[in-house]
C-alpha cells in the first residue's frame, strides 16, 4: 500500500537475508561465549544446582577463586535442583559432553554408575591442593569411597534441625542458663516441653512445625529417629532386609502423636508460623539464613535425642568428576584445584547453614562465632544417613517410594503397624531391583571400572 | 453421518469413469503429494519413528545414558503387568476420567444453554465461559494451588471450611478435577453452543404450534439434535482426560500428590524414564498406555457405527 515498489520477491529476498545475517549473529555469540577469559590458559566447566542464598554464596566463592587463579577460567552453570539435574548430568556424561566438575548429593553417587558416568578423584592431586582424608569426618569420607576409590569430594553436610524461638521458650521456662533449650532425652520429656511451650504460644499458632504431610521431611525425620533406636535397613552385604518393624512403629507413633495431641497442624505453613511466633519448627539447616534474615531470637539444635541417642538425618553436597573419555591434563587439574579451593574456603558456605565437611574450618574462631551454627555443629558426629545403595540419596527412588508410606502414618490414613509392614515390603522390592545404569542389584553393587 | 454417505457413493462414481479417473487421480497425487510432503516428513520424523523406536526400546533394558541396551524380550511387559505402582497410576488416571467426563459434559451443555438463551451481553457470557481455556496449564495449576491453599485460599474462605485440598489424599484428586473443570469446560461449551445455533428454528416453532412446552422442546428436539456432538464431546474428553498430567503435577509441586494419590499414568511413565532412568521400561508402559487409549478410541468408533446402522 504505502510501498508499491516492494514486490514479493524483494520481500522474500530481504527476509532470507535477515535470516542469514541473524544466524551469523548467533554464531558470533556462540564463539564469544566459548572464548577464554583474558589471560586464562585453562577453562573449567562447572555444573551446580545451587540457587537462592546458596547460589549467592557459591558464586562469591567462585569469584574469589577466579581472583586468586587468573590462569583458570571457571565457566559455571546453575541448573534446576532435583531429579532433572541428575538426568541432565547422566545424559551429558553418557554423550561425552560432561562438564569438568559437577555437584551431586553424596547419597546419589552409589547409584550414578561410578566408574562409568563418574570418574574417580586423584587423591594425590587433591592433597597437592591441600585437601586430605584426615581433614574429614571418617564416616563421611567412607561414604564417598566405592571399591577403594574416591568418587565424591564432600563440600558440606546438611541436616534437619530443631529450631526454637528463644523469646517464647523463655516465657515457658524452657531455656537453660546458657540461653539454650533445656536438654531432652526421652519422648516423655519432649512432649512435656511441647506442653509447656504450647501454653506460652500465641493463639492461632501451632507448637511445632513438623511437615507432617511432606514426604521428604517425614522420611528424613524417620531416618533420624529410627537411627536413634539403632535400627538398620539392610545387612552389610545388602542381601537381606534387616528393617525392624517394631522400631519403625515406635517412630511412626512418635511422629503421629504430634498431630493427634494437637502440637502440629498438617499442611500449615511451618516456616511462616515460626517467624510469626510458633515456638518450634523442624527444618533443614538451609532455613538458617531465612530465620536470621527475619531477625528472630532463635536457636537450633540437632533433632532431640528422644530415643536415648543423638542422631539427625544428614545428606551432603559433594563435588564429582562426570565421566569424560579424555579426562586429564590441565583442565582436570583445574577441576581438582577449584574443588579443593571451595572445600577449603567453606566459611562463606557455612553462612547458608550447611556444616562444612572440611573439619579444619569448624575449629576456626570465625566459624565458632557463627550462631546458631555453633550450636548444631555436633551433628557432624551423629549423622543418620540412608543406606549406601544405588536407589538411595536425596529425592532418590528410596525416598520416593517409602516417603509416602511414612506420610500415610503421620497423617493417620494408615496405622503405624501396617505402614511399617509396607515399608519393609517396599525395601525388599527395592533390594531385588536392578540398577538401570548397570543391571546390578544393590548386593552386586560396586563401581564399574 | 455425511462421511459414510460419501464413501458409499464414491465407488459408484469411480466405476462410471474409470479410465479418466486414473489419470486424473495420478496427476492429483503428484500435485497434492508435494503439498502433503512436508507434513508427512514431520509426521514420520516425530510420530512414526518415535513410535517404532519406542516399540523397540520396550523390548530392551535401555537406560537413559544410552549405552548398549540388551534385548530382553517381553520382560518389561511382564514386569509392568505385575507392577502395583503402574496399576495405581492407571487407576488414578481412570478415576480422574470417570469424574471429569460426565461433569464436563453436563456442565458444558448447561452453560451452552444458558449462553444461547440469554438475551443480554451474549458476548460477555461466551467470553467468561471460554476464557479459562486460553490459559496455559502451568498458570492454571498455580492459580488453583493458591485458591486451594488451606490457610489463605479463597475456596476455604468462601465456604467457611478447613478442607486440606492439596495435602489429603481423599481431596487431592478432587481438587485437580475441579481445576480441570474450570479450565477446560470452555472447549466443550463452544462445541455445544455451535451445535445449538445449528438447530433450525422452525423445528421449535412447529413444536410450539403443536403445544409442546419448554421441557418437551428440550427433551424431544434439543437433546436428540445434539446427540452427535455429545458423542464427540464425550470421546474427546475421555481421550484428553486419560492423558491428564500437567495441571496435576503443577498443583502438587511436581510430586505425586499426598500419599501418591495424584500420580497419573503419564507422570509414572515420565518418572520411570527420566528420574529412574529406565527408558526401556518406560517405553513398555507407554506402549501399554497407547494400546489402552487406542482401544478406547476404537470401541467408541465401533459403538458409533453400530448405533448408526441400527438407526438406519
Amino acid at each position: 500500500m504505502g510501498r508499491p515498489d516492494l514486490n514479493r520477491r524483494q520481500l522474500l529476498g530481504g527476509l532470507g537475508g535477515l535470516l542469514v545475517a541473524g544466524s551469523f549473529g548467533f554464531a558470533a555469540l556462540g564463539t564469544g561465549a566459548d572464548a577464554l577469559a583474558a589471560g586464562a590458559q585453562t577453562r573449567v566447566r562447572y555444573w551446580n544446582l545451587f540457587s537462592g542464598g546458596d547460589g549467592y554464596n557459591m558464586i562469591a566463592m567462585l569469584d574469589s577463586f577466579r581472583e586468586e587463579n587468573p590462569g583458570i577460567d571457571v565457566k559455571d552453570s546453575t541448573l534446576q535442583w532435583g531429579s532433572p539435574f541428575y538426568t541432565k548430568l547422566a545424559m551429558a556424561a553418557a554423550g561425552n559432553r560432561a562438564p569438568d566438575l559437577g555437584v551431586m548429593h553424596l547419597g546419589r553417587v552409589t547409584g550414578f554408575a561410578p566408574g562409568r558416568l563418574l570418574d574417580p578423584w586423584d587423591v594425590e592431586l587433591l592433597a597437592k591442593y591441600g585437601v586430605r582424608e584426615a581433614d574429614f569426618n571418617p564416616v563421611l569420607w567412607k561414604r564417598a569411597v566405592i571399591d577403594g576409590k574416591l568418587y565424591a569430594l564432600p563440600l558440606d553436610i546438611h541436616v534437619q534441625l530443631c529450631f526454637y524461638r528463644k523469646d517464647v521458650l523463655k516465657k515457658a521456662g524452657l531455656l537453660g542458663d546458657d540461653g539454650r533449650i533445656v536438654p531432652v532425652t526421652s519422648t516423655d520429656e519432649w512432649f512435656d516441653v511441647l506442653k509447656e511451650a504450647k501454653k506460652a504460644t500465641k493463639k492461632g499458632l501451632q507448637t511445632l512445625g513438623l511437615h507432617a504431610n511432606d514426604q521428604n521431611f517425614m522420611w528424613w525425620f524417620f531416618v533420624a529417629f529410627y537411627t536413634q533406636l539403632g535400627g538398620t535397613f539392610f545387612n552389610a552385604a545388602d542381601t537381606e532386609v534387616t528393617f525392624d518393624t517394631d522400631k519403625a512403629v515406635q517412630v511412626l507413633q512418635f511422629l503421629r502423636r504430634h498431630v493427634t495431641d494437637g502440637y502440629s497442624t498438617a499442611g500449615a505453613a511451618d516456616g511462616e508460623q515460626f517467624i510469626n511466633g510458633a515456638p518450634f519448627t523442624w527444618e533443614g539447616n538451609w532455613s538458617v539464613p531465612v530465620f536470621s534474615g527475619a531477625k528472630l531470637d532463635y536457636g537450633a539444635t540437632p533433632l532431640p535425642p528422644v530415643f536415648g541417642r543423638q542422631a539427625t538425618h544428614a545428606e551432603s553436597h559433594s563435588f564429582v568428576l562426570p565421566h569424560q573419555s579424555d579426562r586429564g591434563g590441565a583442565t582436570n587439574e583445574g577441576a581438582h584445584r577449584l574443588a579443593a579451593y571451595v572445600v577449603k574456603h567453606a566459611r562463606q558456605w557455612a553462612a547458608g547453614g550447611h556444616i562444612p565437611a572440611y573439619t579444619p574450618t569448624l575449629s576456626t574462631a570465625a566459624y565458632k562465632k557463627l550462631s546458631p551454627q555453633n550450636e548444631y555443629v555436633s551433628a557432624m558426629d551423629h549423622q543418620a544417613t540412608e543406606p549406601k545403595v544405588w536407589f538411595a540419596g536425596s529425592t532418590g527412588i528410596l525416598a520416593q517410594r517409602v516417603g509416602p508410606v511414612v506420610v500415610s502414618a503421620s497423617m493417620g490414613s494408615a496405622k503405624p503397624e501396617s505402614a511399617a509392614r509396607r515399608m519393609k515390603s517396599t525395601l525388599a522390592q527395592l533390594l531385588a531391583m536392578k540398577n538401570p545404569m548397570d543391571g546390578h542389584t544393590a548386593a552386586q553393587g560396586g563401581a564399574l571400572a | 453421518m455425511t462421511t459414510s454417505a460419501q464413501t458409499v457413493r464414491a465407488p459408484a462414481r469411480a466405476r462410471t469413469a474409470a479410465a479418466g479417473a486414473t489419470v486424473r487421480r495420478k496427476q492429483g497425487f503428484q500435485h497434492g503429494g508435494w503439498f502433503v510432503a512436508p507434513f508427512l516428513a514431520l509426521f514420520a520424523l516425530f510420530v512414526i519413528w518415535p513410535l517404532l523406536r519406542g516399540l523397540y526400546l520396550s523390548l530392551t533394558d535401555a537406560n537413559i545414558s544410552g549405552d548398549a541396551a540388551h534385548f530382553i524380550g517381553l520382560d518389561n511387559y511382564r514386569e509392568a503387568l505385575n507392577d502395583p505402582l503402574m496399576w495405581d497410576s492407571l487407576g488414578h488416571s481412570a478415576y480422574f476420567t470417570l469424574l471429569v467426563v460426565p461433569c464436563i459434559t453436563v456442565l458444558a451443555f448447561l452453560l451452552a444453554m444458558l449462553a444461547h438463551h440469554i438475551e443480554r451481553a451474549k458476548w460477555l457470557w461466551r467470553l467468561c465461559f471460554f476464557a479459562p481455556f486460553l490459559l496455559p496449564s502451568t498458570v492454571t495449576g498455580n492459580l488453583w494451588q493458591w485458591l486451594f491453599n488451606p490457610g489463605t485460599g479463597m475456596v476455604n474462605h468462601v465456604f467457611g471450611i478447613e478442607t486440606p485440598w492439596l495435602t489429603d489424599k481423599s481431596y487431592a484428586m478432587l481438587a485437580v478435577v475441579i481445576c480441570t473443570l474450570w479450565w477446560t469446560v470452555g472447549f466443550s461449551f463452544l462445541l455445544y453452543l455451535a451445535a445449538l445455533q445449528g438447530i433450525p428454528a422452525h423445528l421449535y416453532e412447529a413444536a410450539k404450534l403443536d403445544g409442546a412446552n419448554a421441557w418437551h422442546r428440550m427433551v424431544h428436539i434439543t437433546l436428540p439434535m445434539l446427540r452427535n456432538i455429545t458423542g464427540l464431546v464425550v470421546a474427546l474428553q475421555i481421550l484428553a482426560s486419560l492423558q491428564v498430567f500437567d495441571q496435576a503435577v503443577v498443583m502438587m509441586d511436581f510430586g505425586p500428590g499426598p500419599e501418591d494419590s495424584t500420580r497419573t499414568f503419564v507422570q509414572y511413565t515420565l518418572e520411570q524414564g527420566f528420574t529412574s532412568y529406565r527408558v526401556g521400561y518406560a517405553s513398555a508402559i507407554s506402549i501399554i498406555f497407547f494400546v489402552i487409549i487406542a482401544a478406547v478410541a476404537l470401541a467408541r468408533m465401533w459403538l458409533l457405527r453400530n448405533r448408526e446402522e441400527g438407526g438406519r
